[in-house]
């Protein structure tokens, strides 16, 4: 699928905002199911751009603003090409013993520890026992039963939760939006001993209503030995398809905030943020 | 095998010549503080002297000369929050100790040292163990006793200390930038003070104008040269009687009096060209410009155009805001740093959805 | 007179100025390998001037020359800072007038381990922070690189100038009862001391000028020339004359005097956080004549708190944008970030595997032998002897976070052994060395110490190892903590030319 990005977040702070040193982690990556065609990320105030990769593989790119300024805007476009539904492989059944012995399980290790969102917690790990109970069956196969049993067992709502509520916090609450169903998620699987990571990303919403709030998506993935990071979207209890788009991916949220930063002056008055996800339709043929 | 070692290597390098904003900035501040306790010690001891000598005045005219040091200090809304009447001992305890005025000498100590003790290795040792011995002095409870018992003796110790403390500036600080900013700091202070000094005068208002040339109004005048230090140096330009347009006219343009206006002006834009680095007849920054216009003026005027076209009351004010206004461009230019203690802000974060 | 009478006045005359020397008969070293005194009460070669020297000194004046130097050490302000709760008292830090000597051919050998050593941690920093190929090759578990509190998952990928990342390096060496040197442990990140070896060189030659000039000693004055030349040797090569600056965190940091010290040394300024901002990520500092370009600093403020915007968000103390302005390639960071994960104790215990990996080698200056409690065997080994072991925890300095199992009470090794089991990864155990000693004057006599040496390695075009550095000394009888916080002193070390 060929889709067209827009993200676009604009602070306003009640006076002025000055020494602003900000991250942006916005581009899209490009690995076996999505290839980033264009990519363009403006600032205003403008201000010179840098890039790097992160530890995750994750495009970071840093700038600063030292003169006062009333408000920021960072706005990103990009056009990604998603590999179609019919073209993914399958993800095969490896049995769930195989982590203990994988060759490369060693490098996975940071993510079945615990993190800043998904600390160590005993109502995760009583949560998880009770979900999967004594069979274990295949790596994904597990991962699945772990998130449909968030998706069945939680309630979608907005603003019961906040940006910074933690996967205990979430499962105590047993509601939230999809940030904290990954969390909640993430933490099963690593209770399970399932390497579980991140992923935030956007969703083509295909019925969207005109009008209707977009905003960046999250999800998680398990790794799977032989084949490599398997995805699932707790929030609609299916596995990520060619509508999804991957931003960026990590332990968990703090990993990959789409836009951080620090800064000197007035408190923000206000975030705004603008996410739209368009059906870009055919290629343009090559000339 | 017997081998003679190489002399011991000397210091490879000279000292740094950049000097740090925030360096600056203490150097600037310690020597201001040290100059403000010094001048208060002054004032204060000589009016208590003023007021023993006439013991016979009645309240009104008491409070009425406290009243004028409290209007000419600049401080009085903040004693008016914390003091009912204005008398000898209130006034007094808030110049001395009071730590919730800011511009008392106790006050104006503490920031010294702590200024001081931010630049203690600029600093020679005797230079912070003065600074040091007078804070702890005031600290000490015995400090407020001997003010009690014998204030003469206690604004001495302020004003040995200050002394002191200047003198082995002088006598062991590099003539150096920082020496640079200590010096424009002191006498901006000082050409601040004089002025207020000064305009304690003006505050006193004589009941009738049989007062005027009588016993009180000369050793209020007396007073005003004294908290100058002026009084012998007067003596020796005037010789003869105390007029009070002959004193304000003394302490504004006197070019030989150290304390004068006019003196210390030109010591502060001399020093300030140095720090600005201008070499210019015409000066490139506002902080000069505002500088060479107030001497300029102190250069030319007369006490007539002073006292007819400006009024003594009108022109001091106008000089204290300039020398404001000289040492805050002079600050913002040079000695400018974030306040340590203002927290950064996190961008805020939104959620995931 | 009568004769008698004279003659017992003469004699009692001549008692009186019969020097009374330190060098006791009674000096006992033990079953400890001692430094001055070989087994039996022989004085090693190297020391033998020495003891001729205290031999004939009379004790007043050794007790003089003591005084003195304190006394200088008081009057020049050599001292660190101990904070409990909020006061801070300077102390000095004490000095024992006693050297110690290492002959030339000893030096040789331990220089070379600390070449080797600080060689193969380098490129093991490379690797960690680039491919990682030790973590493929299962050199180390990636586990314990992953989970160490230093690994800095922000430092990754990138580029350093000239390839160095450990640019003064300050490794603990100590002795054990044959006389053989292991490496304790390294440290990477902000090593201090240097300051108190010049200053502890400079108070010998004032106590003891001829017995200085007679022995041939290495100088160490040299230091922070060389460590200012491998500062600049990290600015870009077309800054003609490159602005180093020295990062403190401040008057309240234990250490600032040898901040100040170092600074004046090398004749560079002295910063705080607040005196330097970064625009565009380029590193300014905020002076009189306006903003002057910085191009390297030489930072002695952890990782955690060096830049807000990237590690703790609420620290005061460092610079906004820093670690961007690094990244960009616009300013040089010495040491650079991240080294503490080569200085973690558990990672220590590699070592000698990683300078086999990296270099071929066997390591020259071996390890003291380590049980990691991340380690299933090693683990149980720990918890049922921990009595007899000497216990660390990975990460903490100063001589805290640890137990001396022999030297503790049952409670104490209880509290330990439940901490280990709680969070196996953060410590590892050794069996206890017992450490040299060396003579110390305590309380009015000369008796055996327990002392190490720490070696400062700078790394510049070259890698230069100061001869001798600083020897801590463990006043308190029978204890093995160095530490300046927990009553340690310090020595002169003397490195011969030769090897008397």
């Amino acid at each position: 699928m060929n889709l067209r990005l827009l993200h676009r977040t604009m602070f306003t702070y009640a006076g002025s905002a000055r020494d602003s040193f900000n991250e942006a982690r916005l581009r899209p990556v490009n690995d076996a199911t999505q290839t980033c065609r264009s990519f363009a990320l403006r600032t205003e105030p403008a201000v010179p751009l840098r890039n790097y990769l992160d530890f995750y593989g994750n495009v970071v790119h840093y700038f600063d603003i030292s003169t006062p300024h009333k408000k920021l805007v960072i706005e990103a476009e990009s056009e990604i090409e998603t590999v179609p539904d019919t073209a993914r492989p399958l993800v095969p059944a490896v049995p769930v013993g195989d982590l203990a012995t994988f060759p490369d399980r060693e490098l996975y290790a940071e993510f079945l520890s615990p993190s800043h969102y998904v600390p160590e917690d005993v109502t995760l790990w009583h949560e998880a026992k009770e979900a999967l109970g004594e069979s274990r069956t295949t790596v994904f196969g597990d991962a699945i039963r772990l998130a449909r049993h968030v998706f069945k067992t939680f309630a979608y709502k907005p603003n019961s939760t906040g940006v910074s509520t933690l996967a205990p916090a979430a499962l105590k609450l047993r509601s939230g939006v999809c940030q904290d169903f990954a969390h909640v998620t993430i933490g099963l699987c690593r209770q399970s001993s399932l390497p579980a990571r991140y992923v935030s990303g956007y969703f083509f919403n295909d019925k969207r209503k005109p009008g209707e709030a977009e905003a960046s998506h999250a999800w998680f993935e398990v790794m799977v030995p032989g084949y490599g990071w398997a995805g699932y979207d707790p929030t609609h209890d299916r596995a990520p398809d060619e509508r999804y788009v991957k931003l960026a991916t990590g332990r968990d949220y703090a990993d990959i905030r789409p836009v951080s930063g620090t800064y000197r002056g007035a408190p923000t008055r206000a975030l705004k943020v603008e996410v739209a996800v368009r059906d870009a339709g055919a290629p343009v043929a090559a000339s | 095998m017997p081998f003679t070692p190489k002399d011991p290597v000397p210091m490879s390098r000279p000292q740094a010549t950049v000097m740090l904003s925030r360096v600056a900035h203490s150097l600037y501040w310690m020597s201001r503080y040290i100059e403000r306790a010094e001048n208060l010690a002054r004032l204060l001891d000589v009016n208590h002297q003023l007021l023993l000598d006439f013991q016979g005045l009645n309240d009104g005219t008491i409070k009425e000369h406290w009243n004028s040091i409290l209007a000419s200090s600049g401080d009085e809304d903040v004693f008016r929050e914390h003091y009912e009447h204005a008398d000898s001992r209130s006034v007094t305890e808030f110049f001395a100790f009071d730590k919730r005025n800011t511009n008392s000498i106790f006050s104006c100590v503490y920031a010294a040292r702590e200024n001081a003790r931010m630049v203690r290795d600029q600093i020679s040792v005797e230079m912070w163990e003065t600074i040091n011995e007078l804070y702890l002095f005031l600290h000490d409870s015995s400090a407020e006793q001997l003010r009690a018992t014998d204030a003469g003796e206690f604004f001495a110790n302020i004003k040995r200390s200050a002394h002191l403390f200047q003198g082995l500036t002088a006598s062991t600080y590099s003539r150096n930038e920082g020496w640079e900013f200590i010096e424009f700091g002191k006498f901006l202070e000082r050409a601040d003070k004089t002025t207020r000094i000064l305009d304690v005068k003006y505050h006193i208002l004589l009941p009738s104008a049989a007062d005027v040339g009588g016993a009180v109004d000369t050793a209020q005048w007396q007073a005003v040269l004294r908290s100058a230090s002026a009084l012998e140096a007067y003596r020796r330009f005037y010789v003869r009687e105390i007029l009070p347009w002959k004193v304000a006219e003394f302490l504004i343009f006197s070019d030989s009096f150290p304390r004068s206006l006019h003196y210390c002006v030109a010591e502060v834009d001399g020093f300030l060209r140095r720090i600005l680095g201008e070499n210019t007849a015409r000066p490139r920054t506002a902080a000069a410009r505002a500088s060479k216009r107030l001497l300029a003026d102190l250069q030319s005027l007369t006490i007539t155009d002073v006292l007819q076209e400006h009024g003594l009351h009108e022109f001091l004010l106008d000089a204290q805001k300039a020398l404001d206004r000289i040492g805050d461009e002079v600050v913002q230019t040079t000695m400018f740093y974030p306040d340590e203690a203002e927290p950064g802000e996190q961008q805020q974060q939104q959620t995931q959805q | 007179m009568k004769p008698y009478l004279a003659s017992v006045l003469l004699t009692l005359a001549r008692l009186k100025t019969l020097p009374v020397s330190i060098l006791s008969s009674t000096y006992d070293s033990g079953e400890f390998f001692d430094e001055m005194f070989a087994p039996g009460g022989a004085v090693r070669p190297h020391y033998g001037r020495l003891a001729e020297r205290l031999g004939t000194l009379p004790e007043a004046e050794f007790h003089q020359r003591r005084a003195a130097v304190d006394l200088a050490f008081l009057r020049r302000g050599v001292t660190f800072t101990v904070y409990h709760d909020s006061e801070g008292t300077e102390r000095i830090f004490p000095f024992d007038l006693i050297p110690r000597v290492i002959p030339n051919a000893e030096w040789q050998r331990i220089k070379a381990g600390l070449v080797q050593r600080i060689t193969a941690l380098n490129l093991f920093l490379d690797d960690i922070y680039h491919g990682q190929k030790a973590l493929k090759d299962r050199i180390v578990p990636a586990a314990l690189i992953l989970g160490a509190k230093h690994f800095r998952r922000e430092f990754m990928n990138f580029t350093v100038p000239r390839g160095i990342y450990v640019h003064i390096c300050g490794t603990d060496l100590i002795r054990d009862h044959h006389g053989n040197y292991l490496v304790l442990e390294d440290n990477l990140r902000c090593p201090s001391g240097a300051s108190y070896m010049i200053e502890n060189r400079a108070a010998m030659r004032r106590a003891f000028p001829n017995l200085f000039a007679s022995y041939g000693v290495r100088p160490v004055e040299g230091y922070a020339e060389a460590l200012l030349k491998a500062l600049l040797h990290l600015a870009p090569d077309h800054r003609e004359r490159p602005n180093v600056v020295l990062l403190t965190p401040g008057v309240f940091n234990s250490a600032y005097f040898e901040h100040c010290f170092l600074a004046r040394q090398m004749g560079i300024p002295i910063v705080e956080g607040r005196d330097l901002v970064v625009k565009d990520a380029r590193v300014f500092m905020r002076t009189t004549a306006g903003l002057e370009p910085v191009d390297v600093i030489y930072r002695r403020i952890d990782d955690d708190f060096l830049d807000p915007t990237v590690f703790r968000a609420d620290s005061m103390l460092g610079v906004s944008g820093v670690v961007n302005a690094y990244r960009a390639g616009n300013v040089a960071l010495a040491n650079s970030i991240g080294t503490g994960v080569a200085d973690d104790k558990v990672i220590y215990a590699y070592v000698p595997r990683l300078i086999k990996y990296y270099l071929g080698q066997e390591a020259i200056l071996p390890n003291v032998n380590t049980y990691l409690a991340s380690e299933e065997t090693d683990r149980k080994f720990i918890l049922e002897n921990i009595a007899k072991l000497v216990v660390k925890s990975a990460n903490e300095a100063g001589g805290y976070g640890m137990l001396i199992g022999p030297a503790s009470t049952k409670e104490e090794c209880e509290k330990f052994r439940a901490q280990v089991a709680a969070n196996p990864r953060n410590f590892i155990a050794q069996d206890p060395i017992m450490l040299s000693r060396s003579p110390t004057w305590c309380d009015g006599r000369l008796e055996g110490r327990h002392i190490d040496l720490r070696p400062y390695i700078l790394y510049g075009e070259k890698i230069t190892v100061t001869p001798g550095g600083l020897t801590r000394v463990a006043l308190r009888k029978g204890s093995l903590v160095v530490n300046s916080s927990q009553g340690g002193g310090s020595k002169d070390t003397w490195v011969l030319q030769g090897d008397d």
